[in-house]
């Protein structure tokens, strides 16, 4: 069995890492949550500029609708005093 | 050749502004104490009708009502006080309503209050393509030009609505034009 036990103590043995290992390591682990939080912030600003882009155009398209009605509001107003002075002519 | 420019020229500026007459109130702007000016061009009309409410009986007679309208354009200007415009001042806009494609419809006027209003029509053929409405107060220039095929029946119709109270009938006319 001394072989065996041998064998098995070279291959457990304690070993030291080679120089740089740890600041490797610490520097992958960083670029990884870094890339995360980049990919989390890409996804928010598309939702921001999605979210910004429709609030926009409603209010263009809330903006556009007012201006229709004041027109025809105006251009309303003359046209039904001058049905109704005509209506009052023919009664 | 140059003429054909001219020509070219002038049929894309008039596909890009479908504006049948030019408001040209500058005079009347600089007496005036507020005004109002509106440009809805088609795309405008049409980009506005989506947000239009169907369900809303005011809405819904507007959204109808703008099917087939190239463009409004609006000029409204009110005054502190009256005689502060002429009837001088509409002159310019009533050269261009007498040629051979416009019709004056009505106009009423009324030596009471001093309101006048009256309609042009234009016309394509036996088609109409466009209305011109002048109405003046003492105080209040309106001058409006509807591009397209537009309703004058269920465009009065909306006098009454959005806050705007609808004119009794009176007992008397004033006087007619």
């Amino acid at each position: 069995m001394d072989w065996l036990e041998e064998e098995l103590r070279r291959a457990l043995a304690r070993e030291d890492p080679p120089d740089g290992f740890a600041e490797r390591v610490l520097s992958r682990s960083a670029r990884g949550a870094w890339g995360r939080r980049g990919w989390l912030a890409a996804a928010a600003m598309v939702v921001v500029a999605f979210g910004a882009g429709g609030a926009w155009r409603q209010h263009q398209g809330n903006q556009a609708k007012e201006e229709v009605m004041l027109a025809l509001r105006l251009a309303s107003g003359p046209v039904s005093h001058i049905q109704s002075e005509v209506r009052g002519m023919t009664q | 050749m140059r003429s054909l420019l001219v020509a070219c020229l002038g049929a894309l500026a008039l596909l890009a502004a479908p504006q049948q007459f030019h408001i040209n109130l500058d005079s009347v702007a600089s007496k005036a104490s507020s005004h109002v000016d509106v440009s809805l061009d088609a795309s405008t009309l049409q980009f506005a009708a989506k947000f239009l409410d169907a369900s809303d009986p005011d809405e819904a007679k507007v959204k109808k009502l703008i099917v087939g309208i190239e463009g409004i354009y609006v000029r409204h200007f009110e005054f502190k006080s009256s005689g502060a415009w002429s009837q001088a001042d509409l002159e310019p806009i009533r050269a261009q309503l007498h040629g051979p494609e416009w019709s004056r419809i009505v106009g009423v006027s009324s030596s009471e209050d001093g309101e006048n209003a009256e309609i042009w029509l234009r016309h394509s053929g036996n088609k109409s393509v466009g209305v011109a409405i002048i109405a003046t107060e003492p105080k209040e220039v309106t001058v409006v030009n509807i591009a397209g095929n537009i309703d004058l029946e269920s465009l009065s119709e909306l006098g009454g609505h959005f806050g705007v109270p609808k004119m009794k009938t009176p007992d008397k006319p004033q006087k007619e034009e």
